[in-house]
């Protein structure tokens, strides 16, 4: 067992203090959070700079007396060991050991306005929860260490824990050594119905298919779990699923973003993340190709379409746009960007002055926006008001099965073709016309085929521009320092040569042991099967950011992924077969007191699907769902008028008309000024900037799309006929059908009675009204069934629109 | 009963909350209990409250306003032919505009033209006991100069439209922040059970109108209830607020209680908090299929204040927008932007100008007088202005002279809700370029806006990603003091 991680009974000046805290604070808040802090009041353990006293200094007191030196009051600095020695007021500003010594406790301590830290017009407070912990800290030494995140990968030993048999992984071993010093109950394993849809909307973001829940149900080989989990990682809507995610990061969008917000060729990008997922291309190589797709030696084209990630962001074709100034722009927009995504780490401050908190310096900033000096970015800045807008470079590409089609037709062009000149005299007239009508044929097909060639920016590096610090982050001050490619001082690993290009940056983020990366994505990904991360803060790992529930499980996660190759699909199936994943979600009443956000991960995390899973889920269950993979952008129905206040030029939004309509929410048109009210209602950023958790609302706005939207309506009564055709003859038998079909479980009998009383109702008032009935069942583009009574189809349709508006259909457990 | 149902805490928000601080159970390690319990005590209130209940601590002093109106000219109207009077100008029309002005300076579409003067394009008048300037193309707004505060000294940091809206909305450029509408509402809540707090309106016409991106109603990181929601003057005025078509209002509450019925069945089984939270959404959305109708409904008005608004019907035109907003300010709605779009004036300024003016100046007067006399605009500010303002300089795209983006100096004005009326404020200088005189940053009107609903800017922070963030940023901004009643 090791003991840096363990909790052990504190020593007894700690019960001092917490008596000491106890009595000048009000006993009414105490004893409420007795319900909460439980016996921790009584037992703590060795305080450690990272995790106890970092976030209190860091958040108090770094912003005048931090990394920021431009800011930097007194001219002390309280982030590193080196600067406690100083001598402020006759006193050490930290003596180790001794608080009644130190000018610090002294300060924060004090009576006297004038003199206490933080100053009063700071707008900061330290609690006397935090001034106890500062005093402790001092007395236990003083010690500091390095940010946790910052620090090289460490090798943890496997805790000792109350059940071996219950961890299937070795890791679930580091929960549950968490669960036993908390004396707390983890949550019992799920029932196979749930995890079934778990896994699916997990790995596939759409509900699992009745068959497959009873056909998992019934499987009672011992390795039943194993085989849905490979299955769905082999399906290719695994790819779809992480892309959501992916996507939402890189902040993807097939608009421009600013003013006139015109159409961008990205959409080849966006199916190049798809099929990375799905050919399980290596976190390394992703991350290459991305940033430097066009500077990989031979590249190939789908690598030159990866590079497209440089051209994402978000860029103006206002009249008047200074072209200085945009420049300056987009390289922030990178850098931000960048630091978000790989680093995990929040770099915007940087743009005007060192990072107040984390060790980025200015200079940083600048350094890391050379590496993007050399993407051609001028061309960008011409060409007019249209849209879908030109923004060259661009190159045209075919999808990859139309290329694999293309081949196969060139290859037998090429037969074809020999055949009819050296076999010219061996040939009959009849085969020989064959021929030439196949040649014909094949001709037309690749002509057709060609056609399908879509647009999309790429990267082409032309020689590198200047790049200065911009003081204060001014785009019109020439007088900083030149910035150069190189990395920051403080974040070291293995990467020895000096860097120039994007390859090297990319090289350099995926390092073996490079702090950041692999914590980062490991982090990220965790989140996606628990709903929290093993760091809270997905998007910043900084002093900022939250401490880590379990820094040991994260690290041993991180550095098997890097050993592994940045091999994602293992990732993803070491943390789905886990213990820990397929545990209940309803929490028990222990942990609802005791651990109410679910940081122990003592239980599985039920929580809303994101809004394309919501789409994909009423499509998919009304069979309407169109599977296609990769594709140009889908224009689902939309109010119409939405776009009014889009100019240069004017905006008409025009549905799609054919199978497109049906497409997957990750291929809906995004448009970033004016998103598809539906993904908005459901929280979907924007994508101006990284995002690495969505927020979760639950508004009225939210409750009339699912009402109201055509595509849940037309869904719904297509769902009807389906109920009416294959669920049987009773009202109750049909009821039973569609619940199971929409949630992968048998209703209740109050659960059906409520349904098919609401049946029966709409029956009775659709045959008053059947006009309405009519125009019920009409909604949308899909075909009406002529041969089924629509007042019936009718009084379906309300069943299903009932199901679709369920919370449990929105949500995964 | 509803009322019951909407003081359940939205779990989810809840649980991330609680996230947020957990890193206290853990840094505290035993000591901070009783932080937490406060963090508790605050948060949870703050999570639980109402869309009614303000923020707990807020107000930070007694406010002098309720709401706000603002009167959003998009595009940037020009401040030398409405508020700043300068004769200055005039003598130097069609000279070189002075190198010392402009030198440095950023500019627009002039980059690399040549930069001459143009005069003011009408004539200004003083106006009510005040003796307030104001130009001849607004003579409803001269008619109330003496309730209104100009600020000719307004400057701003971005020179493009769509920077420079997000820059008034948001106190920065940076995409991704709340909008202060938001802000607001975050807040202090809004007072009207059944529509959202923040409500936005458009309408357009004059030259070519610029665009407007959702953003400037976005919540950014604040909760996701807090965004602007945008009433349309065609089709469905809120999205999706019609029923489906052949679904009666009686049909669609079938299916909402039968919606319930199984969602309380299912809460049964989960105890799963946020499926309550759910409950009480779906109805407000179908008391909202009710009650914004209603608001739209204007057969109730009477034909004279019609008239005084110049509406003709639901048109979805200024006038129209503003009688709308005082609809929405009885019903208490805490934040309401209405865009005109067309104040953009490259070119053809003088009859864009007479378009605009024509389209804007009747409404905005009638607003500020009808509120007056149904005793509202004591607790209401009326705010009017654009972006920013216009060149000093002419820009010759279109027949007529026009002017180019402006941001170091322009005018808006501010009525009602603890504004002192009749006043000027700060000035530029003699050439209407530079905010000489008192200038007022963005950031400063936001500080001020939010005094005036009894908030302290400075403390008035959310926490994300690690930063305390404001709307008023990390610069030094300052309450205009001498602006308020």
């Amino acid at each position: 067992m090791s003991g840096e991680f363990r909790f052990s009974r504190i020593p007894n000046p700690m019960r001092r203090c917490a008596r000491r805290v106890a009595l000048f604070t009000a006993t009414a808040t105490f004893l409420a959070a007795g319900a909460l802090a439980h016996d921790n009041v009584a037992s703590a353990r060795r305080l450690a700079y990272n995790r106890d006293v970092r976030p209190i200094l860091s958040d108090k007191c770094f912003s005048c007396h931090g990394p920021d030196s431009a800011h930097r009051q007194a001219d002390l600095r309280l982030d590193r060991a080196e600067d406690e020695g100083q001598v402020r007021g006759g006193h050490s500003v930290i003596e180790p050991g001794k608080p009644e010594e130190s000018e610090l406790w002294q300060r924060i301590t004090s009576r006297d306005e004038s003199e206490r830290m933080p100053p009063p017009d700071s707008g900061k407070e330290l609690s006397a929860e935090e001034i106890a912990i500062l005093e402790e800290w001092i007395r236990q030494g003083a010690v500091y260490e390095p940010h946790w995140a910052y620090q090289a990968f460490r090798n943890h030993s496997l805790p000792e824990v109350s059940d071996r048999e219950w961890c299937r992984e070795p890791w679930d071993r580091f929960l549950m050594a968490r669960w036993d010093d908390e004396q707390v109950e983890h949550a019992p394993e799920a029932d196979r119905r749930t995890l079934a849809r778990r896994l699916y909307l997990d790995l596939t973001g759409l509900p699992a298919p009745i068959d497959d829940v009873e056909a998992f149900v019934a499987d009672e080989r011992p390795d039943a779990y194993e085989r849905l989990v490979d299955k769905l990682l082999a399906s290719p809507h695994f790819g779809e699923r992480m892309a959501v995610y992916w996507l939402d990061l890189v902040r993807y969008a097939d608009t421009v973003g600013y003013h006139g917000d015109q159409e961008h060729a990205a959409s080849p990008y966006r199916d190049y993340v798809i099929q990375a997922f799905n050919d399980n291309k290596p976190f390394d190589q992703f991350t290459r190709e991305q940033l430097a797709g066009d500077l990989l030696p031979n590249r190939t084209e789908e690598q030159w379409v990866a590079s497209c990630y440089n051209r994402i962001l978000q860029t103006s074709h206002e009249g008047g746009v200074q072209i200085k100034e945009y420049l300056a722009k987009y390289l922030a927009d990178r850098v931000r960007n960048l630091g978000s995504v790989w680093l995990g780490s929040t770099l915007a401050c940087a743009e005007c002055h060192n990072h107040k908190y984390d060790p980025f310096t200015q200079q940083d900033f600048y350094n890391f926006g050379a590496f993007f000096a050399d993407v051609e970015d001028l061309m960008t800045f011409r060409g007019g008001d249209t849209s879908p807008t030109k923004r060259e470079p661009e190159i045209e590409v075919l999808d990859r099965p139309v290329r694999w089609e293309l081949q196969e037709i060139e290859n037998r062009l090429q037969e074809v073709s020999t055949r009819i000149t050296s076999d010219s005299e061996s040939l009959t007239e009849q085969e020989r016309n064959e021929l030439l009508a196949e040649q014909k044929r094949l001709e037309a097909c690749r002509e057709v085929l060609r056609r399908t060639a879509r647009r999309v920016m790429v990267t082409v590096s032309v020689e590198p521009r200047t790049i200065r610090v911009l003081p204060r982050g001014d785009w019109m001050d020439d007088s900083g320092p030149i910035a150069q490619p190189a990395f920051p001082e403080f974040l070291r690993c293995s990467f020895d040569r000096p860097p120039r290009n994007r390859l090297d940056l990319a090289d350099w983020l995926t390092t073996p042991d490079h702090p950041l990366t692999a914590r980062v994505f490991v982090n990220r990904i965790w989140a996606l099967f628990f709903g929290e991360g093993l760091c809270p803060s997905l998007d910043d790992v900084g002093g900022q950011g939250l401490w880590p529930v379990h820094p040991e499980l994260l690290d041993q996660l991180a550095v098997q992924f890097v050993e592994d190759g940045w091999d994602v699909k293992l990732l993803v199936r070491r943390i789905v077969l886990s213990s820990a994943y397929r545990q209940q979600s309803v929490a028990s009443a222990q942990l609802q007191e005791r651990d109410p956000a679910n940081l122990w991960f003592a239980r599985q995390t039920a929580r809303r699907l994101p809004a394309e899973f919501i789409r994909d889920s009423a499509l998919a269950v009304s069979g309407l769902l169109n599977r296609r993979i990769g594709g140009p952008p889908a224009r689902p129905y939309q109010p119409e008028g939405y776009y009014a206040l889009l100019n240069f030029p004017k905006r008409t939004y025009r549905p799609d008309r054919d199978a497109n309509q049906y497409r997957r929410g990750v291929y809906m048109h995004w448009q970033r000024q004016f998103l598809h009210p539906m993904l908005k209602a459901f929280d979907a950023p924007q994508r101006e900037e990284c995002v690495a958790k969505r927020p979760v609302s639950n508004t009225p706005l939210a409750a009339l799309t699912l009402l109201n939207d055509p595509t849940f309506v037309e869904a719904a009564r297509v769902f009807a006929e389906r109920i009416v055709r294959l669920g049987g003859a009773s009202p109750g038998g049909r009821v039973t059908w569609a619940w199971r079909e929409a949630l992968g479980r048998s209703p209740s009998e109050e659960e059906r009675a409520v349904l098919v009383a609401l049946f029966q109702e709409n029956l009775a008032r659709y045959r008053e009204q059947r006009d309405a009935a009519g125009r019920l069942v009409r909604v949308g583009l899909a075909p009406v069934a002529t041969d089924l009574d629509a007042v019936e189809l009718a009084a379906w349709t309300q069943v299903a629109r009932a199901i679709f508006n369920l919370h449990e259909f929105l949500q995964r457990n | 009963m509803v009322k019951k149902t909407l003081d359940v805490p939205p779990a989810e928000e809840l649980r991330q909350l609680l996230v947020r601080r957990a890193f206290l159970t853990r840094s505290a390690a035993g000591l901070g209990a009783a932080a937490l319990a406060w963090l508790w005590e605050k948060e949870l209130r703050a999570s639980e409250r109402g869309p009614t209940d303000p923020l707990p601590g807020l107000p930070h002093h007694p406010p002098r306003a309720k709401r706000v109106i603002f009167l959003y000219m998009s595009g940037g109207p020009s401040h030398l032919e409405t508020f700043d009077y300068k004769p200055k100008l005039a003598e130097l029309d069609g000279q070189p505009m002075p190198e010392s002005f402009t030198k440095g300076q950023p500019i627009a579409q002039l980059q690399g033209q040549e930069l001459r003067c143009l005069a003011p394009q009408f004539r200004f008048r003083q106006h009510g006991e005040s003796g307030q300037w104001i130009a001849d193309i607004l003579p409803h707004t001269a008619r109330i100069a003496d309730r209104i505060c100009i600020i000719r000294s307004m400057h701003t940091d971005q020179i493009n439209h769509d920077p420079a809206h997000t820059v008034m909305n948001t106190g920065t450029s940076i995409p991704g922040r709340p909008s202060m509408g938001s802000w607001i509402t975050y807040g202090l809540g809004t007072e009207s059970e059944d529509l959202p707090g923040f409500v936005v309106l458009t309408s357009e016409g004059g030259r070519n109108p610029q665009p407007i991106a959702s953003r400037q109603w976005s919540s950014g990181f604040l909760p996701g209830r807090y965004q602007g929601v945008q009433f349309f003057s065609q089709g469905d005025p809120v999205h999706y607020l019609r029923n489906p078509d052949g679904v009666d209002r009686a049909a669609q509450r079938s299916l909402v209680d039968a919606v319930h019925r199984l969602n309380q069945l299912r809460f049964g089984q989960t105890g799963n908090s946020e499926i309550q939270t759910r409950i009480a959404q779906y109805e407000l959305a179908f008391r909202m299929q009710m009650s914004v109708p209603q608001l739209l409904d204007i057969s109730d008005e009477s034909p004279s204040t019609l008239e005084r608004y110049g509406v003709i019907g639901p048109d979805g035109s200024f006038a129209y927008n503003c009688l709308l907003a005082r609809r929405l300010a009885e019903r208490g709605v805490r934040f309401i932007q209405l865009y005109h779009r067309g104040w953009d004036h490259h070119g053809d300024l003088v009859p864009y100008m007479q378009t605009c003016c024509r389209l804007c100046d009747g409404p905005s007067a009638a607003l500020v007088e009808d509120l007056q006399q149904r005793g509202l605009l004591d607790e209401t500010l009326v705010i009017w202005g654009g972006e920013f303002g216009r060149t000093p300089m002419f820009q010759g795209k279109g027949k007529l002279p026009g002017r180019d983006h402006h941001i170091r100096g322009f005018s808006m004005w501010l009525a009602g809700g603890g504004v002192k009326g009749g006043t000027s404020y700060g000035a530029t200088d003699e050439l209407g370029y530079f905010a000489v005189e008192n200038p007022v940053h963005v950031h400063d009107l936001h500080a001020t806006i939010l005094y005036l609903l009894g908030i302290d800017h400075r403390r008035f922070t959310y926490r994300y990603q690690g930063l305390d963030f404001r709307l008023t940023g990390v610069e030094e901004a300052r309450v205009v003091h001498e602006i308020l009643a």
